[in-house]
């Protein structure tokens, strides 16, 4: 890398324009919007020409929403599910890296990336299938393997009244079941990206560490706790602020599984599945409460990921 | 001299070995069956489809694919071409871009990477409604134009970042001596950084491909006519309808 200081700038001016394009696209269609969304957050503003400036009322209505906090509710609830839906991927990589033949591990790495072709709406469709009542897939299951009695068993000492005898729920249109639905959602679990992220960490392990801990007789658990994650911990880190983030801001794979109202009683209305059906949906759009909720968000993503930087350390 | 291991050794050796290939067997069965059952299901009538959704029935439907193809067929080649136009588009952009960042260390560049890097954090549901009056503004809704160049404007984010990292790697006496030849910045990265960076282009350019050819909201926002609809709305709308 060339260092140029102030001075020598007239020499190197034009490395300077390579730059450029990709600057103006950032600020125009990533920085210039942003920039507009708090502008208009402070405006009672339908879309049209007309719009009243009336401060931060619209932030004041948003901490009384109740459609709000039962959106925050449901993703504080998803966050945690995806911290243990983190698990699976872990496992499998940390399974995949301990194989003795490399010929098997570059096979498993190869036959991992093709589910990658499935389009993800694809996948979120066929999903909704698998939870359909009468014909899909999960209940079939459940069936099948007898956990549904269990769960029939369960149903009636805790009385929901979602799990009854010889009939089958339906996940989708129940509104106790949505959270459940979105929780189970892309079983098994296993990020393809998430795995081959792991595995690049994994990788990078020496063998001198592995060695140590065979002369110190340690088995495969402790090898697990003691070497293998604390060594990825950089790895999980990323997954889970990139995890953390996605999950905020999901709302296509509610929009799709759920329809625009987010389900029965809007069970399963995530904050920006709400914002969007604010901004493009509702039959009296309401964009400047939808940009307040917006900056709201970026605004929890933003301390979200600063407490991230800040407590989950990795001492390597 | 090789001596065959007696049992117990093999087993010592790899008797561990099993329970791994079961798991990853377990994990990816899991993983294909979505995939079997699209394959399975498109073979189907309705009719065998309600009487044995499970496994594959005879006789095959092969004139589902040929109805599909036909629903289709035309927003596969709008999707193709959103994109390929905007993978090619954001290479362009993020090359020469990770070019300067790789290269230069001038004033203020650190601060300019930063900015970049930012982008990653602002969520993408609250730009979507100001960029949709900017659109609005600049005539680019239901264009393709509105679809492309605001994806390609986010997407370049991540192509830059891990194209900057292979580009600060390529040897500097590599510059200095095509510099001597009299090769300007362009003739450097059509020469130098193009031929040397051609596997991380090629893992940038599939990602952002994926990115593009998954791509749902924007598409649906900003395209408001049903025969521009890429493939992801498309399948979205027809789920309603059949």
């Amino acid at each position: 890398m060339k260092q140029v200081s102030f001075k020598q700038l007239k020499y190197h001016w034009r490395a300077c324009l390579f730059v450029l394009p990709s600057l103006c696209l950032l600020l125009t269609f990533a920085y210039f919007p942003a920039w507009g969304a708090i502008y208009y957050s402070f405006f009672n503003w339908d879309g049209g020409y007309v719009k009243e400036f009336i401060g931060f009322d619209n932030y004041k209505r948003a901490f009384s929403d109740p459609y709000v906090h039962h959106g925050y509710y449901i993703v504080s609830i998803l966050v945690v599910a995806n911290l243990f839906k983190m698990i699976p991927s872990i496992a499998t990589a940390v399974a995949i890296h301990r194989l003795r033949s490399a010929k098997f591990g570059y096979f498993y790495r190869v036959l991992f990336v093709i589910p990658l072709i499935i389009p993800a709406i694809v996948m979120i469709l066929i999903w909704k299938y698998f939870f359909d009542p009468n014909f899909g897939i999960l209940n079939a299951f459940l069936d099948f393997t007898h956990l549904m009695d269990l769960l029939v068993y369960i149903d009636g000492i805790f009385h929901w009244g979602v799990f009854l005898e010889s009939t089958s729920p339906a996940w989708l249109s129940r509104q106790e079941l949505i959270i459940p639905a979105l929780i189970i959602w892309g079983f098994p679990w296993v990020g393809t990206i998430g795995v081959l992220i792991y595995l690049s960490g994994l990788s990078s392990i020496s063998d001198d560490i592995y060695d140590a801990a065979k002369i110190d007789g340690t088995g495969p658990i402790r090898t697990f706790w003691n070497i293998e994650l604390p060594l990825i911990l950089t790895q999980v880190r990323i997954n889970l602020i990139l995890m953390i983030i996605g999950t905020i801001k999901e709302y296509g794979l509610t929009l799709v599984l759920l329809g625009n109202t987010g389900g029965p009683g809007g069970a399963g209305l995530v904050p920006g599945l709400y914002m969007f059906r604010k901004a493009f949906y509702d039959k009296e759009t309401e964009m400047g409460y939808a940009c307040a909720l917006g900056i709201i968000m970026f605004l929890i993503i933003l301390m979200l990921t600063y407490v991230n930087q800040k407590y989950v350390r990795v001492d390597k | 001299m090789k001596n065959k291991p007696p049992l117990n050794q093999f087993l010592l050796k790899h008797g561990w070995e099993a329970p791994k290939h079961a798991f990853i067997w377990l994990v990816l069965l899991f993983a294909f069956f979505p995939l079997y059952m699209i394959l399975n299901i498109s073979l189907k009538t309705n009719e065998q489809f309600f009487n044995n959704p499970l496994t594959p029935t005879a006789p095959y439907e092969w004139g589902n694919w040929l109805f599909g193809w036909e629903q289709i067929s035309g927003s596969v080649y709008v999707t193709i071409f959103i994109a390929f136009t905007a993978t090619f588009l954001n290479l362009c952009v993020s090359i020469c871009a990770a070019y300067f960042f790789g290269r230069y260390k001038v004033p203020g560049s650190n601060f300019l990477f930063l900015l970049f890097l930012m982008q990653m954090f602002i969520p993408g549901v609250v730009n979507l409604i100001p960029l949709f009056s900017l659109l609005k503004d600049l005539h680019l809704l239901g264009t393709f134009s509105g679809v492309i160049i605001p994806a390609t404007a986010s997407a370049q984010v991540v192509a830059i970042y891990l194209l900057r990292n292979f580009i600060e790697d390529i040897p500097q006496d590599l510059f200095d001596s095509a510099q001597i030849d009299g090769a300007g910045d362009l003739r450097q990265i059509l020469h130098i950084v193009i031929p040397m960076c051609t596997p991380i282009i090629m893992t940038a350019a599939i990602l952002d491909f994926i990115n593009h050819w998954n791509d749902f909201v924007l598409p649906l926002v900003v395209l408001g006519k049903e025969e521009l609809y890429p493939i992801g709305v498309k399948l979205y709308q027809l789920d309603g309808v059949h």
